[in-house]
């Protein structure tokens, strides 16, 4: 595994389990939600977080040598993905003490953190791949 | 938004077949981002946290990117319409060594309020200004 990414201070939060509403009263829909706005509003202000958005519910999934296109995901499946925030932070326990922030964890939201990489990983492999047999070929 | 799942792909390739794919990926993207429908696109590392619970009380690692699911890159596309994203997805190199691509809409707003037409947007609305203040106190 590559360490390289681990010194980054860049990350994705991506926000999964969207269905957090169910069952709970307006008030407590107003209130999550407004909490989710003012911490978003305030990582920007402090230059923390550099954007981010909700997904639309439905949206399609390409797989396979015959490029299917299907329905998906399902936005009642807890792993679906609903938004997420790019954030620009210290390191990666800055990004993962503002994830604990997210007001929707109370209701089952649930917060991935991810180092952006600057290479892709199977680039990065390819290369060390490469390199590797080209050391051992010369060897 | 392209969500690029099932980072794991290369296993099993040989060194050719990986570097004659690679230059696909990477005249596939070349060619997007000189059309103009490349906004961003990052590859994620493979190391990250799980964040659930209130308060964030559980810290898991993981999304472990061996799972087909992972997610392992996205790319955010300018695109003239859902069917020209969908388009796009299908033209992917890897799609046929495994890779899923998730096509989603961006929004620029929580589908929430959709949801419950009760909730206020809070932070849409306009702060109000001095003068409407003060006309408001004067009347």
């Amino acid at each position: 595994m590559s360490t390289t990414s681990t010194v980054k201070s860049d990350y994705l939060l991506l926000f999964r389990g969207n269905v957090w509403d169910r069952g709970l009263s307006p008030a407590q829909i107003q209130k999550v939600v407004s909490d989710w706005m003012a911490w978003f509003e305030g990582l920007k202000a402090e230059g923390k977080c550099l954007g981010g958005h909700p997904l639309e519910e439905h949206g399609k999934v390409v797989s396979g040598r015959q490029r299917t296109v299907a329905d998906g995901p399902f936005a009642e499946s807890k792993e679906a993905i609903g938004g997420y925030f790019y954030l620009t932070v210290a390191d990666e326990n800055e990004a993962i003490e503002i994830a604990k922030q997210c007001p929707g964890l109370e209701y089952g939201s649930v917060v991935e953190v991810r180092p952006v990489a600057d290479v892709c990983s199977m680039r990065q492999r390819a290369e060390e791949y490469s390199t590797r047999q080209f050391a051992e070929a010369t060897a | 938004m392209l969500l690029f799942r099932g980072p794991h792909w290369d296993k099993g390739l040989s060194t050719d077949e990986l570097q004659k794919t690679m230059d696909n990926v990477m005249a596939w993207f070349n060619g997007l981002n000189h059309r103009g429908k490349v906004k961003s696109a990052q590859p994620l590392g493979a190391q990250g946290r799980t964040i659930s619970g209130a308060n964030g009380r559980f810290v898991v690692d993981g999304p472990f990117t061996e799972t087909k699911e992972a997610v392992g890159g996205y790319l955010m596309l300018q695109a003239d319409s859902f069917e020209e994203a969908v388009e796009v997805a299908r033209t992917n190199p890897v799609l046929r060594y495994g890779v899923s691509v998730e096509v989603r809409p961006i929004l620029a707003e929580c589908p929430i309020f959709a949801r419950h037409p009760e909730i206020v947007r809070r932070a849409k609305e306009p702060a109000v200004s001095a003068e409407q203040l003060y006309a408001t106190i004067a009347a």
